[in-house]
């Protein structure tokens, strides 16, 4: 039960940004999704678009409670296509689904995690369109037409792609649990010219939490792989 | 062919390529058809029967399967209470089972389940579930439990309460230097980022397979069968990674009992994979401690008197106790008394697990940080202080300790932190405008030994595959038993294929307590004599071989791949000879599983030296830890590159443990406010500075035939201590609760 997570009173919202600003952080996917969202999410009810940016946690959980006032939300099924690794794929989805959810549960790409559900430790990380994103909060329907690559699609046949080559000869990790994440996270940190320096791979590598405690490792699994990637002009 | 060196190779992860390309499966990521989801309801209060529960909303939904609560959860079968990791019973820290009766004990208690078609349908649906209640006023701190206190004669069978000597006279003698101190830890919660996870299949109502992430798979095996009626070969566990544990993957936790019942009402496979939220409550947690800690010592620092005082929680559904000080006052220094006393005190809250050191790593907070008290109360060197009172014998069992190296872990970590340039003065040190404090403390963890057996399969293309139903945790265990196999076998490192997580290998206990190294090491080198004894006796009895007709008792391995005469090494014969000219494929051996033996006349244990800087805004006072030299004696370090990241590992959980981590309930309902991981702060990457690792002394070999006495736990003793030190040294400012945060250096 969500015992701390009251629903939203949509009259309380006039005037306020209904993403919360969060399209910047592609929460809805790309920026200039948000309205492609509302319409795939119609059937349901907006409220799920509401509920997550203004809780600020992401929580679908939180937009459980709004809509289950819209009625029958959970029959709704909706159909979208997704490029992932090159490859793609028509799935016939619950609105609701996460991205994640999608590669997990409907795809069995399991290699990105699901640590939290709710953005808080990156083990989720995937590329869209190049750029790394947390893809427990990024609905799949708001991906149709983007270029996803997740941990499967890194590796070149048997080469497997510098990053994950550095992490392995660092010993970048030890449970492999957030090391998908971590990887992806390093390639878009390595791309995006982020990985000067050992300041700067630490700062911008904080979003991906290992527990296990491999971020010496990860520090120098990435610079290795960014002095073999020359970074784009930023 | 026996391993002497201290340092083995520095090998890459076996298993590395599977988890950098996403292709480790982890438990809930294995694919099975028809599977559901499970989604739990929990209780929002901390005590009280439940009154009424609605779950018709909840069963109209579109693809919900079953909604379980008290009123129709079949009933479990009963299994004993108290069970341990070592001998195979598996282990319960919760007793009761879920969804047995209308009590609610703790808030966050799973009240109902709903198994569903899709998350999405489970998740929405029990969000429906209205319960009601009947609240109590609950037990929620040591004050309010006073009267339900406990003070346990024994945990996992040691003395807890311990005395030896005259603590309190030499505690009032007036020529005698003293400090007396309280130190407070919060809780704390493991967080792996693989949160707990099972998907149960029926195969029909006799056979249940669980895919479980856990550290035990024989447990899991074992109460799982017990508690649902079933023939123990009925029920597999399969569990060939998991995503980071730290002990709260150790019991069998109410998500798996749930599961499985679930599923079999459901009758469909069900999948649960505990949210992060439920992390904080059903997957057990560190118990906040209160140590206070009495030291007396002569003017020259020798320790006269050590009085450690602890008290911890525990909930009423469990029997989990931390036992702080008798795993480090009563381990750590010579003095002619030392007193250890343990209270535990049952609230309303979920149950404690044990957690990476549990005992250890609180208890030597504690103690370390009293120590450095004592040393600037003496106007000593914290580190000369701790050679004057170093422990040869163990101080409460008088045996001297085997293979301890602790003097040189302090010589080299000083020598490489470059100590000896530190200015004892406080707020002394600066870099620019930051203040910088260097502080250091012991680390010590024991040596677990458990039972366990290995099947060998040699081939005679000259490969082996080597099973035990043991863990990786992100460990190394893959690695490290692939390099003890290769040594004790004679095979090439790249010919041994070594399987682990399912239950029908051969027996492999908990991955806890730093065990599993030379547990299951000895059980591989075991079952290599039984190896190398089947090929003696092919080879013997071929006329053939150069073995022919000698006594098999004479033969051992002589070189990789060749067994021959000990004594005389020019007659010796191949493996793969012996095996083709004997018309085989392969060998098989199965080492035996027996209580490990014990030796009373030594002590074992680990050690090791943490030192840091810290450096401090002086204005907006956040510590940065910003460089940490580590220093261990853990007895031979089987694979070098896993064993440094084992270390770090624990160096930077008590990073997290120092500065920033806490769960924290309120006081009123009990229920636990931080419940997530923006709430609950594990360190992230730019927390943690470059961690120096060493590791000095010798293989034991007194301990068991590998020499290695584990590694798991000892990095995150002492560092807590040895950063709340630098912080005194830096600001001036001794902070005796934790974590230690900005508002309490303001």
């Amino acid at each position: 039960m969500n015992d701390d997570l009251q629903p939203i009173d949509p009259s309380e919202l006039a005037g306020i940004d209904p993403t919360g600003g969060l399209d910047e952080l592609l929460i809805f996917g790309h920026p200039g999704t948000r309205r492609h969202f509302l319409k795939q999410v119609a059937g349901t009810s907006a409220a799920i678009s509401l509920g997550p940016a203004l809780m600020g946690i992401g929580s679908i959980e939180a937009a459980e409670t709004d809509a289950t006032s819209g009625g029958n939300a959970s029959a709704a099924v909706t159909h979208v296509q997704l490029r992932i690794n090159g490859r793609d794929h028509k799935l016939e989805i619950d609105p609701r689904t996460t991205l994640l959810d999608a590669l997990r549960e409907h795809l069995q790409l399991t290699g990105s995690k699901k640590g939290c559900d709710h953005g808080q430790c990156g083990a989720c990380t995937v590329l869209v369109n190049g750029r790394r994103i947390n893809s427990c909060l990024s609905l799949a329907v708001t991906h149709e037409g983007d270029e996803i690559t997740t941990i499967e699609g890194l590796a070149t046949g048997d080469e497997l792609h510098p990053v994950q080559a550095a992490f392995l000869e660092h010993d970048g990790f030890q449970c492999g649990y957030c090391t998908p994440g971590q990887i992806c996270s390093a390639v878009a940190c390595i791309s995006e010219g982020h990985a000067r320096s050992d300041a700067e791979i630490r700062e911008w590598m904080s979003g991906n939490l290992c527990r296990c405690g491999a971020y010496p490792n990860i520090v120098a699994a990435v610079k290795e792989a960014q002095s073999k990637t020359p970074a784009k002009a930023s | 062919m026996s391993a002497t060196t201290l340092i083995g190779p520095a090998r890459s992860r076996v298993d590395g390529r599977l988890k950098v390309t996403g292709a480790a499966k982890y438990s809930v990521e294995f694919e099975v058809p028809k599977c559901a989801y499970g989604w739990t309801v929990e209780s929002n209060i901390a005590k009280g029967k439940i009154t009424a529960i609605e779950t018709k909303a909840a069963q109209a939904v579109p693809g919900v399967l079953a909604v379980l609560t008290h009123l129709n959860m079949p009933k479990f079968k009963e299994a004993p209470k108290k069970e341990g990791g070592g001998g195979g019973a598996g282990i319960r820290n919760e007793e009761r089972f879920p969804l047995s009766d209308d009590g609610v004990y703790y808030a966050g208690q799973y009240v109902a389940l709903v198994v569903a078609e899709t998350i999405e349908q489970a998740r929405h649906a029990a969000s429906l579930v209205r319960v009601s209640y009947a609240p109590e006023e609950p037990l929620l701190t040591m004050e309010a439990a006073v009267r339900k206190a406990d003070k346990p004669k024994k945990n996992n069978d040691t003395p807890v309460q311990i005395n030896k000597g005259d603590v309190a006279t030499a505690l009032k003698d007036a020529s005698l230097v003293k400090i007396e101190q309280t130190y407070i830890t919060p809780t704390e919660t493991h967080n792996p980022i693989e949160m707990s996870g099972t998907i149960a299949h029926w195969e029909d109502d006799q056979k249940l397979t669980l895919y479980d992430a856990t550290q035990f798979v024989k447990g899991v095996q074992n109460i799982l069968a017990r508690s649902l009626g079933l023939e123990l070969e009925n029920v597999r566990i399969i569990c060939p990674f998991v995503g980071g544990a730290f002990g709260c993957k150790g019991a069998v936790w109410m998500h798996v009992l749930l599961a499985a019942m679930g599923s079999k009402v459901a009758g469909v496979p069900v999948k649960m994979h505990v949210t992060r939220r439920n992390m904080f409550v059903g997957a057990g947690h560190r118990t906040p401690t209160r140590q206070t800690l009495s030291l007396a010592a002569t003017k020259d620092g020798k320790l006269q008197a050590i009085q450690h005082v602890s008290e911890t929680l525990t909930s009423p559904v469990g029997q989990f106790t931390e036992s702080c000080g008798s795993r480090s006052t009563g381990v750590m220094y010579e003095s002619p008394s030392i007193r250890v006393e343990e209270t535990v005190y049952p609230v309303n809250v979920s149950t404690p697990t044990f957690m990476r050191a549990p005992g250890e790593c609180p208890g030597t907070y504690a103690l370390e940080c009293a120590m450095d008290e004592l040393a600037i109360a003496l106007k000593m060197d914290p580190v000369a202080l701790r050679l004057a009172n170093h422990a040869d014998n163990h101080p409460t069992k008088n045996v001297p300790f085997s293979a301890k190296h602790l003097r040189e872990a302090y010589q080299l970590g000083a020598e490489k932190f470059g100590w000896s340039k530190r200015n004892p003065e406080l707020r002394s040190m600066r870099d620019g405008d930051l203040l910088v404090g260097w502080g250091m403390a012991t680390a010590t963890y024991p040596a677990h030994k458990m039972s366990a057996a290995a099947k060998v399969i040699l081939r005679a293309d000259n490969s082996a595959t080597v099973q035990c139903a043991t863990h990786d945790l992100g460990t190394g265990a893959y690695t490290a038993f692939t390099q003890i196999s290769s040594e004790q076998l004679g095979v090439p490192f790249e010919k041994v294929t070594f399987e682990l997580g399912k239950s029908d290998f051969p027996f492999g206990p908990v991955a806890g307590g730093s065990n599993s190294t030379g547990t299951v090491g000895t059980a591989i080198h075991e079952a290599a004599v039984l190896l190398h004894k089947a090929l003696a006796e092919l080879a013997v009895k071929d006329s053939k071989s150069p073995l022919y007709n000698t006594k098999i008792e004479e033969i051992g391995m002589v070189a990789e791949g060749r067994i021959g005469i000990v004594t005389d090494q020019t007659k010796s014969d191949s493996y793969a000879d012996i095996l083709k000219r004997a018309g085989r494929d392969s060998i098989e051996v199965q080492s035996e599983q027996k209580p490990p033996e014990e030796n009373k006349k030594q002590a074992f244990q680990s050690w090791g030296a943490h030192f840091c800087e810290v450096k401090i805004d002086p204005l907006l006072p956040r510590v940065q830890v910003t460089r940490v030299v580590s220093v261990m004696n853990c007895g031979r370090i089987v694979s070098a590159k896993t064993a440094r990241s084992q270390i770090m590992g624990g160096v930077t959980m008590g990073i997290g443990m120092a500065l920033t981590e806490e769960t924290s309930y309120d006081p009123a309902t009990g229920l636990p406010v931080i419940r997530n991981l923006a709430d609950y702060h594990v360190p992230t990457n730019a927390d943690v500075p470059e961690i120096d690792v060493s590791f000095v002394g010798e293989p034991d070999f007194a301990f068991n035939p590998i020499g290695a006495r584990g590694m798991g736990e000892i990095g995150i003793t002492g560092i807590a201590a040895a950063i709340a030190n630098a912080v005194y040294h830096a600001t001036g400012k001794r902070v005796r609760d934790l974590p230690i945060t900005p508002d309490k250096l303001i």
